[in-house]
């Protein structure tokens, strides 16, 4: 796979439209798959391996029940699990790559889980960074970059909560944070309606950078640009996963079975998951890729190249300093210092 | 009157109905009525769990308002638990309930939720601390009761198991208290994971050895039997709070929630467990609550205080509330260091007057060489044994 190379970026806009067209997706490692790594976080319970499952369409995580009770007072760390999945959606291939985070949030201080991924984001920025600069390149170089993070947000119906603010605030930069509402089927109708207008309202509030579909500068196209405006208005996506699958005249429909109705899980009615899915393996695909090379990983890769020069003139500057300090002790007049 | 007499006599007149004892529930029954009584229930969760929408649902009235956008992106911020209390009079058929609704926002709400639940349980305490103290008093009327009678501990519906957070609040929580868990939100769960998650939060109860409210079982007929029964398999009650009316699909006005696909019942015992949970701490058990609060959790406390205490000594205060401490820590380094500042100026102007000093020192010790100095002259110019100085001599 030869990543950020300059032919890529030029074929790459006209994949936009909603509608797919034959022939649209012309990258060139159409054969081969193209990589694309999501990462999920969000506290247990809220759904995140049904997501995967429903979103792979098979079960690739088995969903576990939890710790023993006896050690249920016990917090499980934070892991990474990666799970690689082949897909094909609408003629190409994709190698999905999702790494889940069960334990994320389920202590009593979760301080350390937003450090925890930060520092996985930017390793995988610096492994870039150190391929880019070996002298012989490895053409076979894995790319492990998050092009997209999808943030479970708890259906509490008020509004967003410390740890979401934080997580979102301090990964908004390393990768595209696409806030999703799980378990979206706890909420009417009108309480999901008010639920997203004060979660937009507290992302503008405290200036939290998430993925919102924004216009390429290049592009003049007007439909793509009323898409993004659509798809902005939807934010954030409000999920409900399912792994139960009912033949409904004959077609199979993935269903949640509630004593007073049946929740369709592909009902754009019902949940935004359909949509959500297209907009990640299909419509926004390369927007996602797009932003993590050409805007998040400048943005890591200069940071840290300047990080380095100032670094190294700081310690230049200290070492000049103890020999300055020292001769401007030695020219003060000694004081008695009782 | 003679025991034999006495003893023919009431048999008499219990043959004739007796001398009236059996008057005495009567009796009793007008005195609780006019007194009428004091009810505390507290709601412990993390936000967004429903709660207050449970109260006013239980209650069929607004007592508690839902917090606006503004005060609610403040309290994020806050980093604290707040302890609320809502008072209100309820009366029915003539007899009256002071109920006490005492809310905890900012439960678990935060990055770091270390020790929350410790505002919940000194809250407890505190109350038994008040009515213990008020017990002790010359005059012991009009007591202010607020011990809290039960403790709603609201479980956020992940279906998998309760967090670490939970175990150790509900620890803490259900020592001093009448402690029912109740699961939020269930709405959001079908009703086979929800009995899974219902086993499962059993389980880790069980094996937490947390203490919750046990309902006496036993009953006079076996109607209330069974339904203790009911009610105690039901437990953690699976809860859904609406206080509006929706229209259902067969026409019928029930509280509820209205989805697109169903109306969710609160009222209906195939969804949620609202019936049960009303009945336990209302209809059927509230006085349970009450006296097992009295008899057995504020003994506890008053006995433990009481080995340690003597009568009539206050409480020894802990210190151990983190915020207060770091405002400490904050007090006491702008103490020293204002103290630190004074003791520099104090040197400094030492140092000022002891040069001082020593610069007249030194001008008085070069006057002083300086006469030394001419009377050495003198000296010399009288020894040299010139005739003017014959005159010195004298």
């Amino acid at each position: 796979m030869k990543e950020g190379s300059g032919d890529d970026q030029n074929v790459a806009p006209s994949v936009y439209s909603h509608v797919s067209r034959p022939g649209s997706h012309r990258y060139k490692n159409a054969k081969k798959g193209l990589p694309f790594n999501i990462m999920l976080v969000g506290e247990s319970g809220l759904g995140r391996t049904t997501f995967l499952n429903t979103l792979c369409e098979r079960m690739v995580v088995t969903p576990n029940d939890g710790p023993n009770p006896e050690q249920a007072h016990i917090a499980e760390p934070m892991q990474f699990k990666h799970h690689t999945v082949e897909m094909e959606e609408d003629g190409m291939k994709i190698i999905l790559n999702i790494i889940d985070t069960p334990g994320f949030g389920n202590g009593i201080d979760n301080e350390s889980c937003f450090n925890q991924i930060q520092d996985y984001l930017e390793a995988q920025f610096d492994e870039v960074l150190a391929e880019e600069n070996r002298i012989k390149r490895n053409t076979k170089f894995r790319d492990s970059r998050v092009h997209a993070l999808i943030y479970f947000i708890t259906p509490t119906g008020h509004s967003l909560r410390e740890i979401d603010i934080e997580l979102m605030k301090r990964l908004g930069n390393r990768t595209n944070v696409i806030p999703v509402i799980a378990r979206s089927d706890s909420l009417t109708p009108r309480e999901l309606v008010l639920f997203k207008q004060r979660i937009m309202n507290d992302i503008a509030a405290f200036d939290i950078p998430v993925f919102n579909f924004p216009d390429p500068e290049e592009e003049d196209d007007d439909e793509n640009s009323e898409e993004n405006a659509e798809l902005r208005a939807m934010l954030p996506f409000a999920v409900v996963g399912c792994e139960e699958v009912v033949n409904e005249d004959g077609r199979p429909v993935r269903v949640r079975n509630y004593p007073w109705g049946v929740v369709q899980v592909d009902n754009d009615e019902h949940s935004d998951f359909d949509r959500l899915r297209y907009v990640l393996l299909n419509s926004h695909i390369g927007d996602l890729r797009d932003r993590t090379q050409n805007e998040l990983y400048e943005l890591y890769r200069t940071e840290k190249l300047s990080g380095n020069a100032m670094a190294s003139a700081d310690q230049q500057q200290q070492q000049q300093q103890p020999e300055q300090h020292q001769a401007a002790l030695a020219a003060q007049p000694r004081s008695v210092v009782a | 009157m003679s025991a034999s007499d006495a003893s023919s006599s009431s048999k008499s007149q219990a043959a004739s109905g007796g001398i009236g004892i059996a008057n005495l529930p009567n009796q009793l029954h007008k005195i609780v009525t006019k007194k009428g009584t004091n009810f505390s229930l507290m709601v412990v969760g993390e936000s967004g769990t429903g709660k207050t929408t449970f109260i006013n649902t239980l209650l069929t009235t607004e007592l508690i308002e839902p917090l606006d956008d503004a005060s609610r992106r403040k309290k994020q911020l806050d980093k604290t638990v707040d302890i609320n209390i809502h008072k209100a009079e309820l009366e029915e058929k003539m007899f009256n309930v002071k109920l006490n609704v005492v809310d905890t926002p900012g439960f678990g709400d935060y990055v770091d939720n270390h020790d929350c639940w410790l505002p919940v349980v000194d809250f407890i305490e505190n109350q038994y601390e008040q009515y213990l103290r008020q017990e002790q008093q010359p005059v012991r009327k009009g007591i202010v009761d607020m011990r809290v009678h039960a403790c709603l501990y609201f479980i956020r519906p992940n279906g998998h198991t309760l967090k670490p957070l939970d175990v150790r609040a509900m620890k803490a929580i259900g020592a001093r208290v009448n402690l029912i868990p109740v699961i939020a939100k269930a709405d959001t769960l079908s009703p086979a994971a929800l009995r899974q998650f219902k086993k499962r939060v059993m389980d880790v109860i069980d094996a937490q050895s947390i203490r919750i409210y046990q309902s006496p079982i036993e009953s006079e007929d076996e109607h209330s039997t069974q339904r203790n029964k009911d009610i105690t398999s039901a437990m953690p009650f699976a809860i859904i709070g609406s206080d509006r009316e929706v229209k259902t699909a067969d026409g019928r006005h029930v509280k509820g929630r209205l989805y697109p696909w169903g109306v969710a019942e609160v009222e209906n015992d195939q969804h949620c467990d609202f019936k049960k949970l009303r009945s336990l701490l209302i209809r059927t058990h509230m006085l349970d609550l009450i006296s097992t609060t009295e008899e057995v959790h504020y003994d506890k406390y008053r006995t433990t205080q009481m080995k340690t205490r003597k009568f009539g000594e206050p409480k020894p205060r802990k210190v151990d509330n983190k915020k207060f401490r770091e405002e400490e820590e904050t007090l006491r380094t702008r103490f020293t260091e204002k103290v630190k500042l004074e003791e520099n100026r104090f040197r400094q102007w030492e140092q000022k007057l002891i040069a001082e000093r020593d610069r007249l020192n030194k001008d008085l010790e070069q006057e002083h060489n300086l006469v030394k100095q001419l009377e050495s002259e003198i000296e010399a110019i009288a020894n040299s044994g010139s005739p003017n100085t014959k005159f010195f001599r004298k």
